[in-house]
């Protein structure tokens, strides 16, 4: 049971590590997709990388951050 | 030809990183122990691996529409990808540790001590658990990769992933002890921006969303992610200098 509960939680920690950002990948993908599903120009897909990009740099400091805080 | 190389360096490089996580582990039991019990525990936790494999993958490959395919699994893969990439960023920025296979050795022997009475049980299942665990990840990185590329795509990532393994099971059994000077941390930056590179371009590509030139865009992809990166390493070492 021990094994099962540790696979679990390995195949969601595969994908999640702070669900509050994960939940905002998620969203700028879901923006991003509305957004090509109504503008339909080459290359416009850059701005979800660039998205994520922005995003994983105010994560990383954010934690960061705490981090320092709580040491 | 790009995207059979794009396929076979991911699903190898993941695989030899993770291979290199459970090597750790089977070499701390059988280094102590000996080696008929971890070694059943490895094969046993190989087998089940490969079913997931081949199960996953067929799935994958023949049930799922190509762009339903590319949307679900390159968001998942971006999801994966971001979170290795997460991780590389705090540890290049010194905010945790690296990754040590000399300390994951000490903790797996701390978890073999006391429990001389039921050696060979808790040899097998160690080694299962951790060949297991970490091979899950081994197991996305090939499905994922592979049952994306379009077709002949998974037996590449297959072969990818199966070549880490035996290499790094190899110089295992040449060295005989954890393999602490393969650069894992970089190599799981490295796993971690092509991971989120390839997956936001899948993801896009299901959403209907055109690439200019494109796979090359990938490496576009993979340029933003990788300055983003620095961009937060720079920042949290500038506010933070003590942990650099």
């Amino acid at each position: 049971m021990r094994f099962l509960r540790a696979a679990v939680s390995e195949v969601v920690g595969l994908f999640v590590g702070d669900w509050a950002q994960t939940a905002v990948s998620v969203g700028i993908l879901g923006i991003g997709w509305f957004v090509l599903s109504h503008v339909h120009v080459a290359g416009i897909a850059f701005l979800i990388a660039i998205a994520l990009a922005a995003q994983i740099v105010y994560a990383t400091t954010l934690e960061a951050r705490q981090r320092a805080r709580h040491s | 030809m790009y995207a059979q190389v794009l396929t076979f360096g991911a699903a190898f490089l993941g695989s030899a990183v993770e291979s290199v996580e459970a090597l750790t582990i089977v070499l701390a039991v059988g280094l102590t122990r000996g080696w008929r019990s971890p070694l059943y525990g490895t094969v046993v936790a190989l087998v089940l691996l490969a079913v997931l494999v081949v199960l996953f993958g067929q799935l994958i490959v023949t049930r799922v529409p190509e762009l339903t395919l590319k949307l679900i699994i390159g968001t998942l893969i971006v999801l994966f990808g971001l979170r290795w990439l997460h991780k590389a960023i705090l540890r290049s920025a010194g905010v945790i540790a690296m990754h040590d296979e000399n300390k994951s050795y000490e903790d797996t022997l701390k978890e073999l001590h006391g429990s001389l009475l039921r050696q060979d049980w808790v040899a097998f299942t160690i080694a299962l658990k951790g060949v297991f665990l970490e091979g899950m990840e081994v197991v996305f990185i090939v499905v994922a990769v592979g049952g994306t590329s379009g077709s002949g795509g998974l037996p590449i990532a297959v072969a990818g992933g199966l070549l880490a393994m035996i290499v790094i099971a190899v110089t295992g059994v040449i060295v005989r002890k954890p393999l602490a000077q393969v650069p894992e941390n970089t190599l799981k930056y490295a796993v971690g921006i092509i991971l989120a590179s390839i997956g936001t371009f899948w993801a896009a590509e299901g959403m209907g969303a055109t690439w200019p030139l494109d796979l090359v865009s990938v490496l576009g992809i993979a340029a933003i992610y990788f300055g983003a990166s620095r961009v937060a390493v720079m920042l949290i070492r500038r506010r933070s200098p003590v942990m650099a």
